[in-house]
This record gives C-alpha cells, sequence and structure tokens, in this order.
C-alpha cells in the first residue's frame, strides 16, 4: 500500500508538473487545479483490489514523449526520430538553457533513479511467489554502495536459512535479488519469473527453492553456488538505475557456480523492462539458455548459443 | 553464430521475357551479446544475373514449361549453384503472362525445378512492389519527405508502386506495355491487345490487326498511352486514364514527388531516338517506341515530378524478387522444425483494442467472431486454414499473456478441431512467450508455430522456409490487395 502511495504521488507529481510547463507563467493557479483532480485517484486506488487495477498502478504512467520544437519543419521526420531513441531530443531551448519543462523531468528522472537504489522490493511480491528472504553482509544501503564485496557474500543468517530451508543439488536455482534497483525487481518479477517457471516446465527442467537476496552483488551467486551446489543458477537482479528508467532488470547465469568463478563464466539477458527487453519474452528465453547450459555443461564466453 | 549468408534465388517469367538471378543475404546479428538475439538481413548482394531470355510461348496464350525448365537448368548450370543449397526465393510470373492458361502448372513445374525454396506466386500488387524494391525505390524514399513512384513498364503491363518513408503505401496496375501493340517490319499491325480497346475508343484513336500504321499514326498513339499512363500516376485526370488500369484503382490521390520507370521499357528510354518504323518494329512491337516518347516527356518536363534514374530496368522485377522479397522472423520464436518449410498461408487478422485487452468477456468475443471469420473465408483442413496476426498489444504482462493463450488456444481447439498445426504472427517480441503458453495448453494438439515482428495485412499470404540456425525463419510475405485495405 505504501508502495502504490508513493507510486501516486510520482503520478500527481509528473501530471503537475506537465501543468506546470503548459500554464507557463500561470503557475501558481495551476498548482491548484491539479490537486482537484489527484484526490479521487486516491481515493480510487484505496479502493482498487482488483488484479488489473493493481497492476496499472505498479508503474507511474510515462508522461507521452514529444517534441518541444516549435514549429518544426517536418514534424512526421522529427516523430521519426522520437521513435527511434530515448535519449532526450528535441527538447528545445529557452535562451542557452534547456527549458524548464526539460529540467524538472531530467530531474524527476535522477529522483527515480535515487528512489530506486534506497528503495526496498514488495513484501507483497515476494510473499505472492512464496519466497523468503536473505541479506548478505551489505548492514546498509551506504554501507552496500561503498563495500560491493560485502554484497557479494551472504550473513550468518543467511548460510543457515539456506541450509535449513533450500533443496540441495537442484537442477536449476533461481535467485532473486534487489542489487542497486528494488523497483526493477518490483516491475517486472510478475511478468519475467512465471514465463521463465513455464518455459522451465517446457524443456522438463526441475527447480529447488527459490528465494530473495536482500542488498546482493552479482557474484553472490558464487557463495550461493557453493552452499546449494546447483547445476545451473540464474541471479534476477535490479540494475544500476539511468536517467531512461530506474526499472531494468539483469539475468545473470552459470553452470556450476562456485568461489573462483570468473566474469567470463557468467551468460547475462541485461535491458529487462517496459521499453527494453520484453520481460516475458525474456523470461521463456532464459529457459532456452538454461537448458542448453545443461546440455553443453558450459556458460559465459563457452556457451554456444 | 554472428554472421550466416544465405541464398536466394528470383526468377521472373513475364509476357516477353525470362530472366533469373541468384544472390546472397548476409544475416547479421544485431543486438549485443547482453540481449536477446536479434539478427536481420544486412547485406544483400548479386551473384549471378542470367542473360535476358525469350520467354518460350506456344501459341499466343500458353507458356512453353519445358522450354522454361530448359533455360533454367542451362542459366544454374552455368551458374554453378546447387539447388539445395537455395534456403529461399520467389517465382514471379509476371503481365499478361499470369493470366495465361498454365500459370498455374509453371509455378509449381518451377517450384520443384529450382530448389526446395520459398515461392511466391503472381500477383500484380505484389510485383509492383518487388519491381519498386529492385529499381532502389523503396531505398530512395527512406531518404525522402515525400513520396516516390516506380512504374515497371514490360511487354503486357505496367505495374507502378508508391513509396513513403520506406514502406510501400499502394500499388496500380496498367494494361501499359510493349507488346500491347505488334507490328511487322513493313509497319503491318499483326497484333492489338483487346486490354486497351476501349481506352482506344476513349481516345478517338483507332488501329487494327491487318492495318498498315504510318510512324506519325503509331507514335501519337504511344504518347496518348504514355501521358495517360503519367496522368493517372500524377493524378491529373483519372477518368480517361483510367480505362488503362487493371484491377482496383487507387482510392486517394497521391502528391508525386519523384518518378522511376523501370522494366524492359524502361530500359529502352535511354536507347536513342526512335524515327522510323524500321526503329519502332525493331522487336516486332512498339516498345521502342513507347520508351522513346517517355523519354521525350522526361525531357519536356510538363509533370510536377522529379524523374530519377532506376538503379534497375529490365531486370528489376527479377532482382527484387530475389533479393527483396525475403525477411526474417524475431529470433526468439516458438516453431518445431520438422513443421517446416510451410507456404501460401492466408493471414486472419486480430487488432485488440485496449478495451478487448482489459475485458476478458470482450476479448472472448472478439476471437470468436474472428475465428468464425476464418471458418468463414478458409476450408477445413487437417492441416493451417489460416496464420493468425495478432497486434495491438502494446506492452503485455505476464497475467494478459495467459489470458489472451487461453482464449487462443481453447477456442480454436473448438473451431478448428481437424487442424494439426496453429500459426500465430505477432507485431511485437513475444512470439517464445505465446508460443510457450499455448503449447503447455495444447500439448501437441494442434502444435504451435509462432513468430513475430513481421507485418502482415489482410489478403497477405505468407510462406515461411526451414530454420537457419535453429530459430531464424526466413519470410516471404505476399502482398495481394493492397487497396482492399482498411
Amino acid at each position: 500500500m505504501e508502495q502504490q502511495l508513493d507510486f501516486l504521488v510520482d503520478k500527481v507529481v509528473a501530471e503537475l508538473q506537465k501543468k506546470l510547463g503548459e500554464m507557463g507563467q500561470t503557475a501558481p493557479a495551476g498548482t491548484q487545479k491539479t490537486e482537484v483532480p489527484a484526490t479521487p485517484q486516491m481515493e480510487a486506488a484505496q479502493k482498487a483490489t482488483s488484479p488489473t487495477v493493481r497492476e496499472q498502478l505498479a508503474l507511474p504512467v510515462e508522461p507521452e514523449r514529444t517534441a518541444h520544437v516549435p514549429n518544426p519543419k517536418w514534424q512526421e521526420g522529427l516523430n521519426e526520430l522520437l521513435d527511434s531513441t530515448p535519449a532526450r531530443i528535441g527538447v528545445w531551448r529557452t535562451g542557452v538553457r534547456p527549458l524548464t519543462k526539460t529540467m524538472l523531468q531530467l530531474r524527476r528522472d535522477h529522483a527515480a533513479a535515487v528512489d530506486a537504489v534506497y528503495g526496498e522490493v514488495s513484501q507483497a511480491l515476494l510473499d505472492e511467489f512464496s519466497m523468503f528472504t536473505v541479506e548478505t553482509q551489505y548492514d546498509n544501503t551506504e554501507n552496500y554502495l561503498k563495500r560491493p564485496d560485502m554484497g557479494r557474500i551472504l550473513n550468518e543468517e543467511g548460510v543457515r536459512l539456506l541450509q535449513e530451508r533450500c533443496q540441495k543439488k537442484p537442477q536449476v536455482q533461481i535467485v532473486v535479488s534487489d542489487g542497486l534497483s528494488a523497483s526493477a525487481v518490483d516491475a517486472n518479477l510478475r511478468d519475467v519469473l512465471p514465463s521463465l517457471t513455464d518455459s522451465l516446465k517446457s524443456y522438463g527442467l526441475s527447480c529447488g527453492t527459490p528465494f530473495f537476496v536482500k542488498g546482493g552483488r552479482v557474484a553472490s551467486m558464487d557463495h550461493i553456488g557453493e552452499l546449494l551446489q546447483p547445476e545451473v543458477l540464474v541471479l534476477l537482479i535490479g540494475e544500476r538505475p539511468g536517467l531512461v528508467t530506474a526499472h531494468s532488470m539483469s539475468a545473470y547465469m552459470c553452470y556450476r557456480p562456485r568461489k573462483g568463478m570468473v566474469e567470463s563464466e557468467r551468460t547475462v539477458i541485461s535491458n529487462i523492462h517496459r521499453q527494453g527487453t520484453s520481460p516475458i519474452e525474456a523470461g521463456a528465453h532464459i529457459g532456452t539458455i538454461l537448458s542448453k547450459m545443461l546440455e553443453q555443461k558450459a556458460s559465459g564466453v563457452k556457451l554456444v548459443l | 553464430m554472428d554472421e550466416q549468408w544465405i541464398q536466394s534465388v528470383g526468377i521472373d517469367v513475364g509476357t516477353s521475357t525470362t530472366k533469373m538471378i541468384v544472390s546472397r543475404l548476409r544475416l547479421g546479428r544485431m543486438s549485443s551479446t547482453f540481449s536477446l538475439p536479434r539478427y536481420q538481413i544486412v547485406e544483400r548482394q548479386l551473384l549471378y544475373a542470367s542473360a535476358v531470355h525469350s520467354t518460350p510461348l506456344l501459341g499466343f496464350d500458353e507458356i512453353d514449361a519445358e522450354g522454361i525448365g530448359e533455360i533454367l537448368r542451362r542459366e544454374y548450370e552455368t551458374a554453378q549453384i546447387s539447388l539445395s543449397s537455395i534456403k529461399s526465393g520467389a517465382v514471379i510470373i509476371t503481365g499478361e503472362t499470369a493470366s495465361k492458361k498454365n500459370a498455374q502448372h509453371i509455378v509449381h513445374l518451377l517450384a520443384e525445378r529450382s530448389g526446395d525454396f520459398v515461392v511466391a506466386t503472381a500477383g500484380a500488387d505484389l510485383e509492383g512492389v518487388l519491381a519498386g524494391k529492385g529499381a532502389g525505390a523503396e531505398k530512395r524514399s527512406q531518404t525522402l519527405q515525400g513520396t516516390i513512384v516506380n512504374v515497371d513498364i514490360g511487354g503486357g503491363t505496367a505495374n507502378a508502386a508508391y513509396f513513403a518513408r520506406g514502406r510501400a503505401i499502394a500499388t496500380v496496375t496498367f494494361h501499359v506495355g510493349g507488346r500491347l501493340i505488334r507490328l511487322d517490319p513493313q509497319g503491318v499491325v499483326q497484333y492489338v491487345s483487346p486490354n486497351i480497346s476501349q481506352w482506344l475508343s476513349a481516345k478517338g484513336l483507332r488501329i487494327q490487326t491487318g492495318q498498315a500504321i504510318g510512324f506519325e499514326q503509331i507514335k501519337d498513339i504511344a504518347e496518348h498511352m504514355a501521358r495517360s499512363m503519367l496522368d493517372y500516376l500524377t493524378g491529373k485526370e483519372r477518368q480517361v486514364s483510367g480505362l488503362l488500369v487493371l484491377g482496383p484503382h487507387l482510392r486517394d490521390a497521391f502528391p508525386v514527388d519523384e518518378l522511376t520507370v523501370s522494366g524492359g521499357v524502361g530500359q529502352l528510354m535511354t536507347a536513342g531516338p526512335v524515327n522510323s518504323i524500321a526503329d519502332v518494329s525493331r522487336y516486332g512491337d512498339f516498345g521502342p517506341l513507347l520508351g522513346y516518347v517517355l523519354q521525350q516527356e522526361r525531357e519536356k518536363g510538363a509533370y510536377p515530378v522529379r524523374w530519377l534514374d532506376p538503379e534497375q530496368t529490365v531486370r528489376a522485377t527479377v532482382i527484387g524478387a530475389g533479393m527483396q522479397s525475403t525477411e526474417i522472423s524475431g529470433s526468439t520464436v516458438h516453431i518445431k522444425p520438422e513443421l517446416l518449410p510451410i507456404k501460401n498461408i492466408p493471414i486472419l487478422k486480430l487488432e485488440l483494442t485496449s478495451e478487448q485487452l482489459t475485458d476478458p468477456e470482450q476479448l472472448r468475443k472478439e476471437v470468436a467472431s474472428v475465428y468464425g471469420m476464418g471458418e468463414r473465408l478458409f476450408e477445413k483442413t487437417a492441416g493451417i486454414p489460416f496464420a493468425l496476426a495478432i497486434s495491438g498489444i502494446g506492452y503485455c504482462s505476464y497475467a494478459l499473456l495467459q489470458t489472451i493463450a487461453q482464449e487462443l488456444a481453447d477456442q480454436y481447439r473448438q473451431t478448428f478441431t481437424e487442424s494439426k498445426t496453429m500459426v500465430v504472427i505477432c507485431e511485437t517480441d513475444m512470439a517464445k512467450a505465446l508460443g510457450q503458453a499455448l503449447a503447455l495448453r495444447c500439448k501437441g494438439a494442434p502444435e504451435i508455430i509462432c513468430i513475430d515482428q513481421v507485418r502482415v495485412e489482410y489478403g497477405d499470404y505468407i510462406d515461411l522456409g526451414e530454420p537457419i540456425s535453429g530459430t531464424i525463419i526466413p519470410v516471404v510475405v505476399k502482398t495481394l490487395a493492397f487497396d482492399e485495405r482498411p
């Protein structure tokens, strides 16, 4: 619920910025105006229980991208350029500076990136997939950012939990971690994970006990590999957020993960989010990659896809 | 695998000439190793172009199938190409030849004798588009703000295709061609195609078989024909010139910025002046004169278009057929290799609206109505009744995917009980996920083929070739009816 409210606030702020941009100089009047439609939306959200509505709320609605170039010589061509890239093009200027709305949009996207790093994955989501949580030795987010090495090793409690609750030596081990973007997990797990599970089912592969790692780094797979000894492991982890999206996820996969693995032994599908690699398609394709790893007993650069 | 070549062949059997080409297409991986694989055709190379042969005929309206088979056999030999190495391509039976009585027979014969590749049969619209691609009009349109039209004038027909921003937007076919009027060296008319008699009388022009015709007289007819076609193409006048149109008319007036003329007559435009009956009749028809008067129109510049030289003239169609007809599907797909290749599957479109995507009841009704249409339009078959092309899905969540898959699978199994294979084509990158969701439900009855990122429309037919390196499927989309589109 708290998460949903956050998103609503985001939405309202975005709406406000849009209106502000349109209003131009009559900003104070605009501020008052935009608060009016927000109230019924909040109420609707509080009442909302159906999955479809919840899904719609899972991400703030992106404002439609339009160029701010006044009287472009060729509107159609400009639209084609906009469609070809998520980069901030056609933003126009005032004097030698960007327009206020461009600046606000940039700051909003930057804020979303910061929020993604400092945010937490929704417990309700983890419960939905019956995942329990273990922590690394990261301690707190400030330390997590400064000490990547501590995010690669589970703490004692985590080690104990894995040994107690996880199936040992599974064929496929699925692990989810917040990494640098908790919101990437929130935004994509519901689509990637079931699609991956279906794919494993199609290939007739069996899966161990999935769990969530808080404060994890990619190489936490090595420690987990030592503990559980799966044949293949896939880690779904939030990527370093950028200004295009803060909700991008990666899937790191490797054959027989263990301490001392080199990075070239990992296979990765990155950029999984709504505007990037399609989450459901990624999920289905991860299954194919894992089955090839099992066939070829290799991963990373040694794997022939 | 980062790079792969496939060989593709194009064969064009026209009213007056037959030619073939062999090309190779390079598939390159366009995505980084950190993304889902995505391949595209990144290079198209012409390996071999045959001489331009006269199309062997038996009498006036029958193609000599054995004769064509013989030409091809010799050409394959000269080109040193083995049939088994050809993975894709198209056979086009063009112009008036297509309406000749044994065209179907020829297509099948050619399919057998030119390798087990993907075959496209005739269709004036497809022919116009392929010629436009071969002539370079499609490529040119990508660098242009406006519209370019290429008209490919052969022996029996002229096929025009309009391109804007890299896409074919309309086609139209005319009864304009070199062999519509045939002459002997003395200027005695041997043949006048009945297809142009209405237009001739509307223009008040007279020409009859057996008549000895003067140079000025035949030139007058050629000029009128060239201008009528240009009038229609540029939208200057479409009442009388419309009499030359074969099949559907253009629905809208397109502003046209640039024009190219390809085909045999396009080549004759550059062949120099034609000043006497002997010059006119050097191929036994008035083709050279038609080319010359078009060249004069170009020099006069009376039409408000820029005339450009096409990249190809007489070989534009065959080059289009051989080099430009093949596309490839998205690389994450759901297939069973042993079910491929499949040919000539008609398209049934399922265009979903946002209401249908949020309300399962509406989705069910829409699927039922589209399947109902499929039942009425196509025969019941134990094979593949149609390929279902799904569009309108923007972002697809897992929950939505399940709803869609459930409806598609349930109703398909109820409605098309005999069908052993279901073919689905998605617009967006979701074929592997959807194919997997369908397969988990159908469990092999029917089998599922699901591909994506291929643009198809109502009235199109589709051929799917054998997969290359497991998952890359060559696709030929045969566009048959442009103007019936909504």
